[in-house]
């Protein structure tokens, strides 16, 4: 079998698995992370090569993009947000059922990049939780791929997302 | 003659001609800056000039490219030269009747901030007098709608102006999420 459902999963004599529901699930939800792109700036042109074929984000499960974000668990927010944006976004967020995760793609999405004026939000981590922030201006597609995976490793390690650890705080 | 001097006999433009004979008054400046005429106006004839410019049949400056202002608050050469008046609406005009491009800039005293609107004589002047409401705070006197059109509506102050600090007021930490409409 090349299913691997983590520690705790054993294996007896090939027709039997033993698991917990969680580690299941867990394996479920990591193989089909569903994305909302908030995509507003030149990010997003990364984020839709990312999608395409040359990159082709569906090798790990993550290709079904959802426009609407009561469908979707990942929120990859690739872009400058400004002051008038973010309340949108933040009404986007609340909208994602739980439980969800949120990738703040670029410098300016995680702290303002160079865009250090009235208008523009200083990092979207002051007003929705952030998971994986990637660094770059934009970012290859490869750090996209590499952010996504690292949801991936968050889900099969078991740990709650950002948002859930923000409400039982 | 010299070359140099056949360079200076240039006709002058038809617009240049057309607005010293009848608008002498309201014409307080004239340049050239890159082959585009600039003509300062007088604000208190600035509706009726860019009205004529508009319907005179010979100039017909029937496309309005822009409208913006500048702060000249910072430019002590600008404010010496038109009675240190802080802000110059641009209006940017083209005519396809050959006459090209034309800039009309308009000097706004800072305590009296109203110029009338020329919505009624172009309807895409709507959207970019909002523009320098918002950014300026100068008042189109007879605009249909002018609220702000880029900042969110609780925005208080007018970011393009020099006084304006580059980094905000506080808005981008402190915003009230229930205020604002989604």
């Amino acid at each position: 079998m090349g299913l691997d459902f983590g520690q705790g999963a054993e294996q007896t004599d090939g027709n039997i698995i033993t698991t917990t529901i969680d580690k299941v699930v867990n394996w479920g939800r990591k193989n089909s992370l569903w994305p909302m792109p908030f995509g507003t700036a030149c990010c997003a042109i990364e984020m839709m090569a990312t999608l395409a074929s040359k990159f082709d984000l569906s090798r790990f499960g993550s290709e079904a993009i959802r426009f609407s974000p009561r469908q979707s668990d990942l929120l990859i927010v690739s872009g400058r947000i400004s002051i008038k944006m973010m309340p949108v976004l933040k009404r986007i967020y609340d909208q994602m059922p739980d439980p969800k995760w949120v990738i703040s793609m670029g410098a300016c999405a995680s702290c303002g990049g160079v865009f250090d004026t009235y208008t523009l939000i200083q990092g979207v981590d002051q007003f929705i939780p952030v998971d994986v922030y990637i660094p770059g201006c934009p970012p290859r597609p490869e750090d996209l791929i590499d952010a996504v995976i690292q949801v991936q490793q968050k889900i099969t390690s078991g740990a709650s997302p950002k948002g859930v650890e923000a409400v039982y705080e | 003659m010299s070359e140099e001097n056949q360079v200076e006999e240039q006709p002058k433009p038809l617009i240049l001609q057309k607005l010293e004979t009848n608008y002498a008054d309201a014409l307080l400046a004239q340049d050239a800056a890159r082959g585009t005429v600039v003509v300062v106006i007088h604000k208190e004839q600035a509706y009726a000039v860019l009205e004529y410019l508009k319907t005179d049949p010979e100039l017909a400056y029937t496309f309005l490219v822009d409208v913006t202002a500048v702060d000249n608050s910072q430019m002590e050469s600008e404010l010496m030269q038109f009675d240190y008046a802080r802000f110059m609406v641009v209006y940017q005009l083209y005519s396809y009747q050959g006459q090209g491009r034309l800039r009309v800039k308009v000097p706004v005293h800072e305590n009296d901030l109203n110029i009338p609107s020329v919505t009624g004589l172009w309807k895409g002047a709507n959207w970019l007098e909002r523009e320098t409401y918002d950014m300026f705070g100068i008042h189109f006197d007879g605009h249909p709608d002018l609220r702000r059109i880029l900042m969110p509506d609780d925005f208080e102050g007018y970011p393009l102006r020099k006084d304006y600090p580059l980094r905000g007021r506080g808005e981008r930490e402190s915003f009230n999420f229930e205020k604002q409409n989604v």
